[in-house]
């Protein structure tokens, strides 16, 4: 049967709330549906949706005058009715949710579990990923207008006055030099809300100036927030003093404390450390080249955007800021693997995959190319031990081919479409070949563990005659 | 009983006649100033005539729960009329009112038990024997065992 969800709120939260969230339920009963409603009135959240209350969901029925953070809804069937609807006609409002075409497509399922993901995260992690995700554009926009300046020649910029000067102002001087700062900042923003933004902002400025990096950042960034953090919810003063707390307190005691330290204590080390990582990397021999990037690879497959995978991606992302390209190479070939090597498998040995499988592994190509390593969960999700040792096979042959050819990337994201931006990829054939090898030993790896699929109908046919012979 | 602390007797008040929803509600609101539980009527009334303007509540099916989050008000209180005569209350349905139940909550919020209640009130709104039972109910006592239930 086909379960119904719903939210009903309204700005005053007294009366329509529980009247249309009573209608509904009444109406749903009477249908004999499945059905839950969540209630956001006067008495805050009742009876919450769970994530996997949302995942079972057919449709969610929102009626409300006010906002229901339906963010989490992204990827479901949404039916919208105004309160008085729902408090009148809750029958048609249960029909037209049953009606509705569910969104449960390959697309809206990675979306899903992409969201739960996110839901899921917490503390250190979580705050760490609000700053690489607030940080991601600007590298994207950074990396991507450098190697536009490269049209021009690899040394156009020098000249004062062109374009291509003009580009590495906009890509080297202004985007890149936000980066750590953006990182530190939006770190402490999720420990500590709106006050950590500034000394995050300031903490990870002097980050990037003293050569700290991104390593300097993220420390810078944390500092940022705890000290602010603490400031707003342990220092206590006198009420007519409180609200000097925001615009004062706050940003000065903070500031100072993450500036000091960043100055004083924890920049210097660091930088050496950052100094240290950037010589290594860049006097890595074959063989240890090689071996960060089987390494890498391994890490994107391992659990597809989970933090594994993000580890290795914030690693890579954080060295563009270094000016060090090749890691990031290697980790974007590994990510755009999984996906395309499950595609691979299912064209090559189609027997083996239900048809619903054939259909999702082209959803999954899709993703694949536009690097979307999630694109490869529902597969991993229904055969684990089979699928992902083959994903994370195929991803370190892909991450140790694209250090092997020395291939460096300028944008830490856009899949095969950066492939076509003039010099945003160094060796780009041979890139695209490092992707090709990895996604066919995936498929290959895939199509020789799997069994194919339990029950064929033809044989449950043959089955049933030979009991009646 | 926390019903009882909020829906006082003097605040039932079954078949009486009123000409209009703004006469309905200030007469249900001088009963609430009456118990001390709405300090400033005009104020009040102002602001439940506002959330009117805003959109009817009247939710149909005869019944109408208009309601205010004010100054005005001291301690969360409910009232209750019964209509002899139903009056227009520009209704979803486009019915008139016979029951209107008229709810004050303080700007600040005084502890979620009587909101819950509230919210309570209005699921029960919903199920046609409830309302039934409310055009049945003889005295002030028995509104109050029917909204116990």
């Amino acid at each position: 049967m086909k379960k119904i969800l719903a939210v009903t709120a309204c700005p005053t939260g007294i009366a329509h709330t529980y009247m249309a969230a009573e209608s509904l339920e009444k109406a749903a009963k009477e249908k004999g549906v499945p059905f839950k409603v969540e209630t956001r009135g006067g008495v805050g959240i009742e009876n919450e949706l769970t994530t996997q209350d949302i995942q079972e969901a057919h449709a969610i029925i929102i009626a409300a005058a006010t906002d229901v953070d339906e963010g989490r809804f992204q990827g479901k069937t949404v039916i919208k009715v105004s309160l008085a609807e729902a408090i009148k006609d809750a029958p048609t409002a249960i029909d037209r949710a049953l009606q509705a075409e569910a969104s449960t497509g390959y697309v809206a399922q990675v979306e899903q579990s992409k969201q739960e993901r996110s839901a899921g995260r917490s503390g250190f992690y979580k705050h760490l990923m609000t700053g690489v995700s607030n940080m991601i554009p600007l590298v994207v926009a950074g990396g991507l207008i450098i190697a536009l300046s490269f049209i021009f020649g690899i040394t156009a910029f020098e000249e004062e006055g062109t374009l291509a000067a003009a580009l590495m102002d906009i890509g080297g001087g202004a985007a890149f030099a936000l980066m750590v700062p953006i990182l530190a900042g939006f770190i402490a923003f999720s420990i500590a809300d709106k006050p950590g933004l500034a000394p995050g902002l300031v903490g990870g400025m002097l980050a990037s100036q003293n050569g700290s990096g991104f390593l300097g950042g993220i420390i810078a960034g944390f500092i940022a927030g705890y000290a602010a953090k603490f400031i707003k919810d342990q220092v206590k003063l006198p009420r007519s003093f409180e609200g000097l707390k925001p615009v004062l307190i706050i940003p000065l005691g903070a500031t100072l404390f993450t500036g000091l330290l960043m100055v004083y204590v924890i920049g210097e080390p660091v930088a050496w450390i950052m100094e240290g990582l950037g010589d290594w990397l860049a006097g890595l021999n074959t063989g240890n080249a090689i071996a960060l990037g089987l390494i890498l690879g391994a890490m994107m497959a391992f659990d597809m955007g989970g933090p594994v995978n993000k580890a290795a991606y914030t690693f890579a992302v954080g060295l563009i800021g270094s000016n060090i390209y090749e890691p990031m190479a290697a980790v974007m070939a590994a990510g755009m693997t999984p996906p395309l090597g499950l595609w691979l498998a299912t064209l090559l040995s189609p027997k083996k995959f239900s048809t619903e499988e054939r259909e999702a592994g082209k959803a999954a190509g899709v993703l694949g190319i536009s690097f979307i390593t999630e694109g490869a969960i529902p597969f991993a999700a229904a055969d684990p031990f089979r699928v992902i040792p083959s994903l994370m096979v195929g991803s370190a042959t892909a991450g140790g081919l694209a250090m092997l050819f020395n291939t460096a990337l300028q944008a830490p994201h856009g899949g095969i479409f950066v492939l076509f931006i003039p010099n945003a990829v160094t060796n780009v054939f041979l890139y695209a070949l490092a992707i090709a090898i990895g996604m066919t030993v995936t498929a290959v790896m895939i199509v020789l563990l799997k069994k194919g699929v339990a029950a064929k109908p033809e044989q449950t046919i043959q089955e049933k005659h030979d009991i009646a012979g | 009983m926390l019903l009882t602390s909020l829906l006082k007797e003097n605040q039932i008040l079954l078949d009486i006649e009123t000409t209009s929803k703004t006469q309905c509600i200030e007469r249900l609101a001088q009963h609430m100033v009456d118990s001390g539980d709405v300090v400033d009527i005009d104020q009040y009334v102002r602001d439940v005539l506002k959330r009117e303007e805003e959109g009817s509540t009247g939710i149909g099916f005869a019944v109408a729960i208009p309601h205010g989050k004010s100054a005005g008000v001291q301690a969360p209180s409910l009232a209750y009329a019964r209509l002899s005569a139903p009056i227009d209350w520009q209704s979803i349905d486009g019915e008139p009112v016979k029951h209107a139940f008229l709810i004050a909550v303080p700007l600040e919020q005084s502890g979620n038990e009587h909101l819950r209640i509230l919210s309570n009130l209005s699921r029960k709104l919903i199920h046609e024997e409830f309302r039934a039972q409310l055009n049945q109910v003889k005295n002030a006592e028995e509104l109050v065992e029917l909204l116990e239930q």
